[in-house]
């Protein structure tokens, strides 16, 4: 199916995760309409990082199916479906080196060598998100938590992905800059949002609030 | 030049008594490593007096076929103290880790024996067995800090490796980072001892090489090709460990596996 044809931009099915021997997800499903804004809410070890970690395949269900963009995650085709993903995780861990080398460092890599030309939007970003351009030459290590996850979702918006995963990516911003985050994803009409919070600044920018309890059939 | 001269059993016997002193030291501040010393010298002793008795038939014999033998039984021991002595649990590397210290030490060997030395009988116990032994203890000691560098980096740094997976790297560009830290790490002690070496410390070929009476020149040309043959055979070696043992060691969705690690 054709990625513009489909309707569904993430459908989970019947996820089942136990993790040593206490069941995470049981029986979740949660369907998220391509350009739709969706945010999960639920008290912590509600399952809500793990459901994200799943469509990126850094978790395996134990049953259950995930589809992406139409087709069914397997094995052979969940590389290639990380292409249409971007991931900020809660206290994101960027590596080490200058901002500006982590900044460029996912454009090294093969998949994205043709958006390496995104980098010259990198100051108009960084200027939406109050990020002065002096961080750049700055240690990575040497960020402050909200500095970071900014950076981090200016790497997850240059990378142009059909869907973004954001794990309580606004949760050291300050309302200023969650707003900022929030009305620039907003008005991203084509870019499918899944994310996870708890505050009700960033509830507000949700097209749907799913709560954990609604889907997670434990 | 002079011959060198052998020791006596008996003299050697009394070399033993200059344990007193790490004994006594040992004692008088309360180490308690009392009982590993004593199983150290004895399976030092036993081990070396072994081998020793084993290599003058080897010599004797000098067959081309059981050199090559005993050079991969040495390799096969290699191998499996790897397996036992890293902090991961690499049963199913058995393989290709014999591939790494094979190719880690036949390559050096192979280069040092022809073109450097020009050896006519370089099968001959007396060249390959040392040669091989001391190219295949660095190879050795460098995959043990490799491999613990690189897997444990990854583990340690799961959320890091598991973003740049995110990112869309495939496998090879999400494990480089680490692949070029365990590479450095197990280098490094061989670049190290390769720039202060005659200066602080006069190595044991060269030591040998001097005791067996020749000119200390051909010993530092020894030594000069030798350094260089571990070099070579340590980032050699390294870089097939790694290589040769990441296909087995992640899922199909790049994620580590986690019986590789010993604490989980």
């Amino acid at each position: 199916m054709n990625v513009s044809d489909s309707e569904i931009a993430v459908q989970l099915n019947k996820l089942n995760i136990v993790f040593d021997g206490q069941q995470v997800l049981k029986d979740l499903s949660l369907s998220v309409s391509h350009g739709d804004k969706v945010t999960l809410t639920g008290p912590s070890g509600s399952g809500k990082s793990t459901v994200l970690r799943c469509i990126l395949g850094l978790v395996l269900p134990d049953s259950g199916t995930i589809t992406i963009l139409g087709e069914t995650v397997t094995r052979h085709n969940i590389w290639q479906k990380r292409h249409h993903i971007a991931y900020v995780a809660q206290e994101p861990d960027l590596g080490a080196g200058s901002v500006k080398e982590v900044i460029e460092s996912p454009f090294t890599y093969r998949a994205n060598s043709r958006l390496r030309g995104n980098l010259d939007r990198l100051p108009a970003i960084m200027g939406r998100f109050n990020l002065s351009q002096k961080l750049l030459d700055k240690q990575i290590t040497r960020l402050s938590g909200g500095e970071k996850q900014r950076i981090a979702l200016v790497i997850a918006i240059l990378l142009d992905r059909a869907i973004v995963l954001l794990d309580e990516a606004s949760s050291a911003l300050d309302t200023k800059n969650k707003q900022a985050v929030a009305e620039y994803l907003k008005q991203a009409d084509n870019t499918t949002v899944l994310s996870v919070a708890h505050d009700s600044e960033w509830l507000g920018f949700a097209t749907r609030v799913v709560d954990m309890k609604e889907i997670n059939q434990m | 030049m002079n011959q060198i001269i052998d020791i006596s059993l008996l003299r050697l016997a009394g070399g033993y008594l200059l344990l007193i002193f790490p004994l006594a030291i040992m004692l008088y501040l309360r180490v308690g490593m009392l009982r590993e010393t004593a199983v150290a010298v004895l399976r030092m002793t036993v081990q070396l007096l072994f081998v020793g008795l084993y290599l003058q038939v080897v010599f004797k014999l000098n067959n081309a076929f059981l050199n090559l033998a005993w050079v991969a039984a040495m390799i096969l021991v290699a191998d499996l103290s790897i397996l036992k002595g890293c902090r991961l649990k690499l049963k199913r590397f058995l393989l290709p880790m014999f591939i790494a210290l094979l190719v880690g030490t036949a390559l050096p060997v192979i280069a040092f024996a022809g073109p450097i030395l020009r050896l006519p009988g370089w099968l001959d116990a007396q060249y390959i067995i040392p040669l091989a032994g001391m190219i295949l203890g660095n190879c050795l000691r460098a995959d043990i800090i490799g491999l613990n560098n690189f897997y444990q980096s990854i583990h340690k740094n799961e959320k890091a490796y598991h973003q740049s997976l995110a990112y869309g790297a495939a496998l090879t560009e999400a494990v480089n980072p680490f692949f070029r830290d365990a590479l450095r790490s197990a280098l490094a002690p061989t670049i190290a001892s390769m720039a202060t070496i005659g200066l602080v410390s006069l190595p044991g070929m060269m030591t040998g090489v001097i005791l067996a009476g020749a000119d200390p020149f051909t010993a530092i040309k020894y030594q000069i090709a030798i350094m260089i043959a571990i070099f070579s055979g340590t980032a050699i070696t390294v870089f097939l460990a790694i290589r040769l043992t990441v296909a087995n060691s992640f899922n199909a969705y790049g994620i580590l596996h986690s019986d590789i690690l010993r604490d989980h």
